[in-house]
């Protein structure tokens, strides 16, 4: 009913293979972008936006570059939070040495240097598999931290060992530092996730899509059939590192405001990959869906029992979120291994089929 | 020159000059490494058993250790509270495959692996709300470890040993040696093994997957106890000690996701290793702090000429 | 599954319903960035518990500030600055006048926005030293002592009061490679310039807190004539048994006031006997103020102290109990200034800015012997009680120097030099020119 298909004939191939064969799936993503664009913006408080959407956007802008490398291409990796560091310190660094940089041609440019160091630290994956791999790319995690740490450079010689975000102006509307207003903030982060997401999504269904996905479902195959793994193992490296740097980068100036180098410590590696595993990996979608759970799950039971009249000690409430997100990871899991993506996937057959089976 | 000089002939001079610390510099590396290597063991015995890579096992060695501390904390005799804890550490195998695993076999390998995450974390948040965050003591005297150290004066210099060290080093070779007879002479120890040699064979004969499973997560349940007495008895027993998992994946790599005596070598060589860059090149020359990343930068450049590790099985892969 | 959803659903939809924060007309809310969990969970849960229980005692003895309910409220962080972030936005949608962020790293993300928030951040004895500057950090207080008021003090100790005798001298500062650790370098550096001895900054990674032993085989090839610690959490308590390993000489090895709890010299025991730690409080279980706590919150099973570790001795808790007096005090400062029952943020500020803890105000609350005189004025937010060097002997610590005093001719320029490089980083930053001071 809601999603009927009858009477949307297609009549070339091209149509077939359009991005919404399904025409109500162009009115729900028109409705959802509405929803982003204009009903949350006017109606979300300034907790909602500093401590929900934001952090939501930007989380799932990291997962869907890590989904990229892992789910795409196959390749486990669990410095995530590194190179995100990478693009917060980029563009910190390009911030401060041209101090008349529009922001977004810095967080544009950060990306670049996050991949590279991605393509350095995946040099590795054309030898090494598996567990392996995911075990290597922890010496980039741990490294890059230490780096972070003990390159004074990078923080310009500040004696916290810590980088503050400035205020920064762009056509003459302060979007970061504290000065900013949280919507004007909300929609940079927003726009950027939206072209990044439009970005990913035709990446991933070109060719240089295709040949990640043969790679990642067995490479010796792949290169059987003329895919040369390097190039296609390392192009994943760069997009995905590049996509990560610019969450990076998000993550310190569009919303943390301030960092230290063990925020980019491995608790974020594991919470992107949180994210990319329980959203679905090989999906574009279930980064979104996936940060919805994870980054918003505990900020709800965080505030129930105060909501439901429970006297339960602040720390209290803490562990038990903790074993509770433990529990639900656990749980999604099992219900459905391929993530929330799937959910959604079998909601939406269903919806075509309902009322009427057959 | 100067350059070249600090890197390859400064720091062997030093060595060379205060042999006494050097020595210490090794037994302390040796400390270390024992523990890396007990951890790693814990990962590897499952890892052969159920290829899934094990992330809880650093959360198990908090959570027995904290057990067994507070179980003594509520009046239960120390050398009752150890049996008790081992039963706990056998209830939690039993949940774990029971809840966790058994539902989700024949999953992809990271799925697994994500599952043990979420495993660490309701671990995590069990153990603060059982026990609280406060660190806590072991409880070494109890339990009848010497806590005095020995000194010896050789070169001229000295060179401390605690005594719990020493405990440490000789109870983990006789718990490595013990588990070793078993694996190899016990029934059930040859079924551990033919279950990670092949799966379905060790099914076709009659082997009982769920036992095993609930077998391995128990003995690396003990692992971690020991684990957890040991390092408790050196800086007290926190959360803090969950980071202490990390140091084993590099062991994992260097000795291979399968070999028991991968583990063992690898673990103390990355010990003994790690503190000597740390105190001859570090230090010196880096700012120090290099233990958070000389293990896993050194680990991938062997794997780089050897990509299954030292010992691991040959990885052959057919289209 | 469709049941889970049914019921996340509708448990969200009651608990957007009633996240409405409930305004009393008569109560102010203070909340407390906590952290009793995670690895650093050991210092901070006696800190939270002394301040829980004084302000308890306050609203369960004279029924709050004037009859003002003092809503003291923690929100637990386990010094993680992500969930920092998100109780500073929570508390602060929820009403509250002040943020207590203790991270300093939570400090750090907080600092830039309280200008624009007009939100006081109280950090007793931590946070940046340069929050001194009241004229720049308008928003910021950190009384009674900054850490470069606690570096300059040891070093005095240690020197036994003149600082020539330190020439030639070797001294390591052992020290959290975090924000808070780094915090007294630029000035012990400047110190080593002027009185020629040298610094030796050693880091402790936050993986390694708990095995420091390359960090003390470095001490032990270095050979220094002190060590000063930086530490909090799990990291004190694993630098004192490696000092004891080490056989470091326990009278050579000085804590800032975060490294003297209790509870990690126990580990030790008598062979900690002769390790200092900086003070700006003292224990002192007779003191009026103790006895309220122990009678009205203790007794009756209210506090989450642990009764058997007998923490109501230990320095940390006490330490809680001055920090809740501080806030407590800046409210009724703050009502009789304003002649207002509820304060809101900005008269708040100005408690902060005029709390006066002088002999009489500190016998009037009970807080005998406790803490030493100092005020707060709008360009100096620090106050500079002075501290005390206290030694554990054994079984607990006790008092060990009088009364020390920092280096003000040293410090002050230091706090000029960085608070306006602070600003300069972070323009367009607001400068109080009001004060005249």
């Amino acid at each position: 009913m809601l999603y009927r298909t009858a009477g949307q004939f297609k009549t070339s191939y091209a149509a077939d293979h359009a991005l919404f064969p399904v025409r109500q799936d162009a009115w729900l993503l028109g409705f959802i972008l509405l929803v982003a664009y204009v009903l949350f913006p006017l109606t979300a408080s300034e907790f909602t936006l500093n401590a929900l959407l934001v952090p939501v956007l930007i989380y799932a802008l990291a997962a869907l570059g890590l989904n990229i490398l892992t789910g795409y291409a196959g390749q486990l990796s669990l410095g995530t939070g590194a190179f995100m560091g990478v693009g917060a310190y980029a563009c910190f660094k390009l911030m401060t040495i041209f101090p008349g940089m529009n922001i977004a041609v810095a967080i544009a440019l950060s990306g670049f240097f996050s991949a590279a160091v991605g393509v350095a630290f995946g040099l590795p994956s054309l030898r090494i598999k598996g567990f392996y791999l995911a075990i290597a790319t922890l010496a980039a995690q741990f490294f890059l931290v230490w780096l972070f740490e003990k390159w004074a450079w990078l923080y310009n010689y500040n004696s916290s060992g810590a980088i503050q975000v400035p205020n920064v102006s762009m056509f003459g509307l302060t979007v970061a530092g504290p000065g900013a207003a949280p919507v004007v903030k909300y929609y940079f982060v927003l726009l950027t996730v939206t072209l990044v997401t439009w970005f990913a999504i035709n990446i991933t269904r070109g060719r240089i899509g295709r040949t990640w996905k043969a790679v990642r479902d067995m490479d010796i195959a792949a290169e059987l059939v003329g895919i040369n793994p390097m190039k296609a193992k390392l192009s994943a490296f760069a997009v995905s590192s590049y996509i990560v740097g610019i969450s990076g980068a998000l993550f310190v100036f569009l919303w943390r405001g301030a960092a230290e180098p063990n925020l980019f410590d491995i608790p974020l590696s594991f919470r992107v990959l949180f994210i990319a595993i329980i959203g679905g990996l090989g999906s574009i979608l279930g980064n979104y869906l996936g940060a919805i759970l994870i980054v918003a799950l505990p900020v709800i039971i965080g505030s129930l029992p105060a909501a439901l009249g429970l006297p339960l000690q602040s720390a209290t409430i803490e562990h038990l979120n903790v074993m509770i997100v433990g529990a639900t990871i656990i749980l999604f899991l099992i219900v459905e291994p391929h993530g929330l993506a799937r959910f959604w996937a079998i909601i939406r057959e269903k919806l075509i089929m309902w009322p009427f089976p057959h | 020159m100067e350059f070249l000089n600090s890197i390859l002939i400064k720091p062997f001079a030093d060595m060379v000059a205060a042999p006494d610390f050097l020595l210490q510099v090794l037994w302390e590396g040796l400390v270390a490494g024992v523990l890396y290597a007990l951890i790693a063991l814990g990962f590897v015995l499952i890892y052969k058993s159920s290829r899934i890579f094990n992330f809880a096992q650093g959360i198990m060695v908090v959570f027995a250790a904290l057990t067994l501390v507070g179980l003594h904390e509520r009046g239960v005799p120390a050398l009752l509270a150890v049996p008790l804890t081992l039963l706990v550490m056998f209830l939690l195998a039993l949940a774990i495959e029971r809840v966790v695993l058994r539902p989700l076999v024949n999953q992809p390998d990271i799925i697994l692996f994500m599952a043990t995450i979420g495993i660490t974390l309701f671990l995590v948040g069990l153990g603060e709300f059982i026990f609280g965050g406060e660190n806590k003591v072991m409880i070494t005297e109890q339990l009848g470890i010497p806590t005095g150290s020995f000194t010896f004066e050789p070169f001229g210099g000295f060179v401390s040993i605690e005594q719990k060290d020493l405990t440490a080093v000789i109870g983990s070779g006789l718990l490595v040696a013990a588990l070793l007879v078993f694996l190899n002479k016990s029934k059930m120890g040859r079924a551990i093994r033919a279950l990670g040699d092949d799966h379905q064979a060790a099914l076709s004969v009659g082997i009982s997957l769920s036992t095993i499973w609930v077998l391995v997560w128990f003995i690396a349940g003990v692992i971690a106890l020991a684990t957890g007495i040991v390092w408790g008895a050196r800086a007290g027993v926190s959360f803090a000690l969950e980071v202490i998992a990390y140091k084993a994946l590099p062991v994992l790599m260097l000795g291979g996701l399968e070999s028991v005596l991968g583990a063992i070598i690898g673990g103390l060589a990355i010990g003994i290793l790690e503190k000597l860059f740390e105190i001859y090149w570090g230090q010196p020359l880096l700012g120090g702090n290099t233990e958070t990343w000389f293990a896993f930068v050194f680990a991938l450049i062997v794997l780089l000429f050897r990509p299954q590790g030292l010992f691991g099985e040959k990885i052959i892969e057919r289209v | 599954m469709t049941r889970l959803l049914k019921t996340v659903l509708l448990a969200t939809t009651v608990a957007a319903g009633l996240a409405a924060p409930a305004f009393a007309q008569d109560s102010v809310l203070l909340p407390n960035l906590s952290y009793r969990t995670g690895p650093f969970a050991v210092t901070g849960i006696p800190l939270m518990n002394g301040q829980a229980d004084y302000m308890a005692m306050i609203n369960e003895r004279d029924g709050g500030a004037n009859g003002v309910k003092l809503n003291y409220q923690e929100c637990e962080t386990g010094y993680n600055t992500e969930k920092g972030v998100e109780c500073y936005e929570k508390t602060k949608a929820e009403g509250a006048i002040v943020t207590q962020p203790w991270s300093t790293g939570i400090t750090l993300q907080v600092l830039p926005k309280s200008n624009v928030d007009k939100m006081p951040v109280l950090a007793p004895g931590y946070g940046f030293s340069a929050m001194q500057d009241g004229k720049v950090f308008q928003w910021a207080f950190n009384p009674p002592a900054s850490y470069w008021d606690g570096a300059s003090m040891i070093l005095q100790n240690i020197a036994g009061g003149n600082l020539d005798s330190l020439k030639g001298k070797k001294i390591a500062l052992l020290h959290l490679d975090h924000p808070y650790g780094k915090e007294p370098i630029p000035l012990l550096e400047s110190y080593a310039a002027k009185y020629g001895f040298t610094l030796l900054p050693i880091p402790v990674g936050l993986k390694e807190m708990q095995n420091q032993s390359a960090q003390w085989l470095q001490i032990r090839r270095e050979k220094p004539d002190f060590v000063v610690m930086w530490g909090w959490g799990a990291m004190n308590a694993g630098a004192v048994t490696e000092a004891v390993k080490t056989n470091y000489p326990m009278n050579q090895f000085v804590g800032i006031w975060w490294s003297g709890l209790d509870g990690d010299l126990k580990l030790v025991g008598e062979k900690g006997k002769g390790y200092r730690t900086l003070s700006w409080s003292m224990t002192n279980p007779d003191a009026p103020v103790m006895k309220d706590i122990k009678k009205l919150v203790v007794d009756t099973g209210k506090s989450q102290i642990n009764k058997e570790a007998g923490e109501y001795d230990w320095v940390f808790y006490q330490r809680g109990v001055l920090i809740s007096a501080f806030l407590a005090e800046a409210v009724k400062g703050a009502q009789a200034n304003f002649k207002t029952k509820v304060v809101d943020k900005e008269q708040l500020r100005w408690g902060l800015e005029n709390l006066k803890f002088d002999d009489a105000k500190i016998k009037e609350l009970g807080l005998d012997g406790m803490i030493a005189p100092f005020s707060t004025n709008c360009a100096n937010h620090t106050g500079h009680s002075g501290a005390w060097m206290l030694e554990w002997n054994g079984t607990k610590f006790v008092k060990a120097s009088d009364l020390l005093q920092a280096d003000r001719a040293a410090i002050d320029p230091l706090v000029a030099e960085k608070a306006k490089e602070y600003a300069d980083a972070n323009q367009p930053w607001p400068i109080n020119e009001e004060c005249k001071m």
